[in-house]
């Protein structure tokens, strides 16, 4: 058997994980970094960077480094969240054929899932120095509120970079796995992830070697990042009150002062106040100008206030789908840097009534359990069992454009789940069938993954009719819908794919023009 | 039970389909017998040539009936598998004889000898698998291949047997088995192993069992489906002492063998249908009149509020009304033509006070209103463009003035104001290429169009 590596692929950073003589070990990069930046440049030259590399010409080179892309990986360009990212990069974000947002980089326009091979490759390649060995399988983490387009979209990223994605599971699941591997104990367990770039909150429950995932909620847009935005507008507006100059409009002074930001938010975690000196920052008429600031952890704190509060929200809704209150949760465990904050870990404290779990690295911790997963998947022996769950809804539009769900989101997987339906008129004699996935009640808001006509039905009054809908979750996320009519046992049926911003075609073209820029590792 | 006898006599028992007798335990007398029934003789020639006396063939036949080892007139009875045959597990309870078919069924062991036959009778009886389907060539041990086809002829079977916990038993202890159960049955145990069609059947085994740890760690749909347990027991209390089972009393006790057999039939169509559609039929149709009455509860708040004129009220709660009874035309055939007027008239009143207050160079009264008007009419394109253009020009809310502006074209595509509008709008929100197509288009509406000239050169410009 070949090993299988564990990969978180952050927002902000990726971290790659293999088992070792039965115990995860993450694995540094060349630099000796257990984590490695996701980004990716193009240097003036046309060299192609990634990680720490990329992030170090960032500042010089902004227009043509991109970071944070996760932001916008299957996602449609108009959507709020990629106009968003769209105001704030310095790197160019444009439409794609199929409506989904791209990457311009000098003459090259780069697709999501392509920037996110290009990671998945760097961290592929760093496991494989490591092991001296190729490495195709893997398991790779998003974010438990990833959809199934973003899902199969990170997919395709992992099929570009030439692995063999054993499953995508989610972040917090993954941490919860690294937590609970070993352990014999029966716990409930939370696990509130604020990552780079997203927040997620799950919680499970881990028996005699089973973990099942209770609840999970969680904003994909929502995450570190948002904590560094407000720093740095409030920078600028200190700026711009002191000197009268805007540098909005300045990329390589906003990509400086972004790295101040996170620099300065890194260390209030630490200290009490930080100094942000940034020299030369502008220049005008009267000469250079400086930006030479002092911020103080109570400032940050009042900045960001609202965000965390948010976060606290989302965790009482995700303990109300879990039937438990948060006294009732054993243990709490932190993933992401952001929870590094004193403020993060103050707030979860009070709201659990409990110090959280200290045991964990937040940066290595999901790319472990990722590891962990395809480990249990593949090993002979199986010590640890994951029972997954969907991300979200599934149901049926009905009557008077309401959704009705038949699989609740949090349901575990592979699931059979079916429902009786009826007729809307007198002698209808064919009922169509559309398949939604998502939250509102109102058909019209989720998302439609499919649908098909079930006809021949039995001429009767309105309500007579009985047709049962059953949905079907396989072990692998496929979806399959019947319907059947129970008087006469006609069936109609589909199966519903996962959609990918991508053609197969595509796919294959990006993977056949990558291989030019492949390197090979000397065997 | 000697009262069905003339009943009996005409019957023609056959082997039950996909049954392998060999792994039945049978005594030789008893294997004698068996191996006479061919589907055409019936039931009162097998007394003379069965090999046993009359009365031992008529025992024997009506347990095997019973068992689901015969079907009567091809009339086929689900294998009670939870029963424990009457002769050996008197003494083990329900939960207890599933129990010991899971954990205690030594499948790798050659079928038990005649004389052992009586004690591992539970566990063997209750699943007999069929040999034919084991395949050494596949990457799962034979002896897992035995576990889960005996597992799977298992499902039909009430939830506490299949998870094996006593009906009393707490949800942790539900949760538990589950636990247990999974790490034998869910897929990812078998991930990329060749298993053939075991793939197929563990994945069923899994969702059953799933479906089973679902409806009895929610105590609405645990206390019914002991409720149902509950009828089922009494309904075998009354029926005669042995056989323990309604259908084959009524089967063997019905002195027409055609009225009989009709009977048994429905009666095993029914629980056959009982057990496909998630038991839960009855907690359905409850849920069912409970949604109807809330339905009625909602329909007559909104001719209440209907009357008092309190529109928005009377949609809402009409609009309820029909989210829980979707099926119930009453409702929408009286409201919807009212509810269309009561919005238009809101509506047109709204528009009204949005044209006051636009007279009044109001704009953000103005937009407010058009805004209000427009949840009652959004299609309305005179609205819709004069909502974007207002909210353009408040400038407070770009998406907003966006989407307005996109549904004033979708409705008026060639109204050049609109077009024009709408690129201002993505002119202001920084979208250039569409905010450039927008005005393109509006000036090759109304070429002379100076503020549409003036946008698309700005454009440039940035």
């Amino acid at each position: 058997m070949g090993r299988v590596i564990g990969i978180d692929l952050g927002t902000t950073n990726s971290c790659v994980s293999v088992i070792e003589n039965g115990q995860p070990t993450v694995i540094p990069n060349a630099g000796g970094y257990k984590t490695t930046p996701s980004m990716f440049a193009i240097s003036p030259d046309g060299k192609r960077l990634v990680g720490h590399l990329a992030k170090r010409q960032a500042v010089t080179n902004a227009r043509h480094t991109v970071y944070a892309s996760k932001r916008l990986i299957g996602r449609r360009f108009d959507a709020p969240e990629v106009t968003r990212v769209i105001e704030l990069a310095p790197y160019e974000v444009v439409r794609g054929p199929n409506d989904d947002p791209r990457v311009q980089l000098g003459d090259k326009v780069f697709t999501c899932p392509e920037i996110s091979a290009i990671i998945l490759r760097e961290m592929k390649r760093i496991a494989e120095e490591h092991l001296g060995e190729p490495v195709r399988d893997a398991v790779i983490t998003v974010p438990a509120y990833f959809n199934d387009t973003q899902r199969q979209c990170t997919k395709d990223a992992g099929k570009i970079a030439g692995l063999e994605v054993l499953r995508i599971i989610n972040e917090p699941t993954a941490a919860a796995l690294a937590y609970g591997f070993g352990k014999k104990r029966d716990e409930k367990i939370a696990v509130y992830d604020l990552g780079g770039g997203t927040f997620d909150i799950s919680v499970l429950e881990l028996g005699s070697g089973v973990i099942e995932v209770l609840a999970t909620n969680g904003n994909t847009f929502l995450g570190g990042e948002d904590f560094d935005r407000r720093l740095v507008t409030h920078l600028l507006e200190r700026f711009e009150q002191q000197e009268g100059i805007d540098l909005r409009s300045d990329a390589m002074a906003l990509q400086r002062l972004k790295d101040a930001a996170e620099k300065a938010k890194c260390d209030l975690s630490q200290r009490e106040s930080a100094e942000i000196n940034l020299p030369f920052i502008a220049s005008d008429a009267k000469g250079p100008r400086h930006l030479n600031l002092e911020l103080s952890r109570e400032t940050l704190e009042g900045l960001v206030d609202d965000i965390v509060r948010q976060t606290l929200k989302i965790v009482e809704s995700c303990l109300g789908d879990a039937g438990l209150a948060a006294n009732q949760i054993d243990q709490v465990v932190l993933v992401g840097g952001q929870t590094r904050m004193p403020l993060v870990q103050n707030a979860v404290a009070e709201l659990f009534g409990k110090r959280p779990h200290k045991g964990v690295n937040p940066d290595e911790v999901v790319a472990i359990g990722a590891a962990i997963q395809g480990e249990a998947l593949l090993a002979e022996d199986k010590s640890l069992l994951l029972l997954d769950v969907t991300p979200l809804s599934l149901g049926i539009a009905t009557f008077g454009g309401h959704f009705t769900r038949l699989i609740d989101r949090n349901t575990t997987v592979p699931v059979r789940k079916g429902h009786i339906f009826t007729t809307t008129r007198d002698n209808q004699s064919a009922v169509k069938i559309r398949v939604l996935q998502g939250e509102s009640d109102q058909a019209a808001e989720n998302d439609l993954l499919g649908e098909f006509v079930l006809s021949g039905i039995r001429p009767a009054r309105k309500g007579e009719p009985e047709i049962e809908v059953s949905f079907d979750i396989d072990a692998n996320g496929i979806v399959s819908v019947s319907a059947r009519d129970l008087a006469t046992g006609k069936e109609q049926s589909i199966q519903v794919n996962a959609t990918s911003t991508l053609s197969d075609e595509e796919i294959q073209r990006i993977i056949d023009e990558n291989e030019l820029y492949e390197v090979q590792l000397k065997p | 039970m000697q009262a069905g006898g003339a009943a009996r006599e005409s019957q023609v028992p056959a082997l039950a389909p996909g049954l392998d007798p060999a792994r039945l335990p049978l005594s030789p007398a008893e294997g004698y017998l068996l191996s006479r029934i061919d589907g055409r003789t019936p039931w009162k020639l097998l007394r003379e040539i069965g090999g046993l006396a009359p009365r031992e063939v008529d025992r024997c036949l009506a347990r095997w009936v019973e068992e689901g080892v015969l079907v009567v007139n091809g009339a086929a009875k689900p294998a009670a598998a939870s029963k424990p045959p009457a002769k050996a597990g008197a003494a083990a309870t329900t939960a207890a004889a599933a129990a010991t078919a899971r954990t205690a069924a030594p499948p790798s062991s050659p079928p038990p000898a005649p004389a052992a036959a009586a004690a591992a009778r539970p566990a063997t009886v209750s699943a007999p698998i069929d040999e034919s389907l084991l395949n050494a060539s596949l990457d799962l041990a034979v002896e897992a291949q035995r576990r889960i086809l005996a597992y799977e002829r298992r499902l039909g079977e009430p939830y506490h047997a299949l998870l094996g916990v006593p009906a009393d038993a707490d949800a942790k202890a539900v949760k538990r088995a589950y636990f247990e159960l999974s790490k034998e049955f869910h897929p990812d145990r078998y991930f990329r192993r060749n298993t053939g069609p075991f793939g197929p059947r563990v994945e069923k085994i899994f969702k059953r069992i799933l479906e089973a740890y679902e409806l009895l760690s929610d105590p609405t749909t645990r206390a019914e489906i002991e409720r149902a347990a509950r009828e089922r027991v009494e309904e075998e209390t009354v029926a005669p002492p042995p056989p323990a089972s309604a259908a084959v009393a009524a089967a063997l006790a019905t002195p027409d063998p055609k009225a009989a057999a009709e009977a048994k039939a429905a009666a095993a169509a029914a629980s056959k249908r009982m057990r496909q559609l998630p038991h839960l039929r009855a907690a359905h149709l409850k849920q069912l009149a409970e949604r109807k009455a809330k339905a009625r509860r909602f329909f007559e708040s909104g001719v209440t509020a209907f009357k008092a004129e309190r529109w928005i009220e009377a949609a809402g709660s009409v609009r309820l009304a029909i989210a829980f009874d979707p099926t119930n035309e009453a409702i929408r055939d009286a409201f919807g033509d009212i509810q269309r007027k009561a919005h238009d008239e809101r509506a047109k009143q709204l528009l009204k006070e949005a044209n006051g207050a636009l007279d009044l160079r109001d704009g953000r009264n103005a937009l407010r209103l058009f805004e209000e008007a427009l949840v009652f009419k959004p299609h309305d394109p005179e609205a819709n463009a004069t909502a974007a253009r207002l909210a353009f020009l408040i400038g407070e809310d770009l998406k907003k003035a966006k989407e307005y502006g996109q549904r004033a074209c979708e409705l008026e595509p060639n109204v050049a104001a609109n077009r024009k509008t709408l690129g201002q709008i993505y002119a202001a929100a920084g979208l250039a290429a569409n905010a450039k197509r927008e005005l393109e288009a509006a000036l090759r509406l109304d070429p002379k169009d100076r503020e549409a000239k003036e946008a698309l050169r700005g454009l440039g410009r940035r």
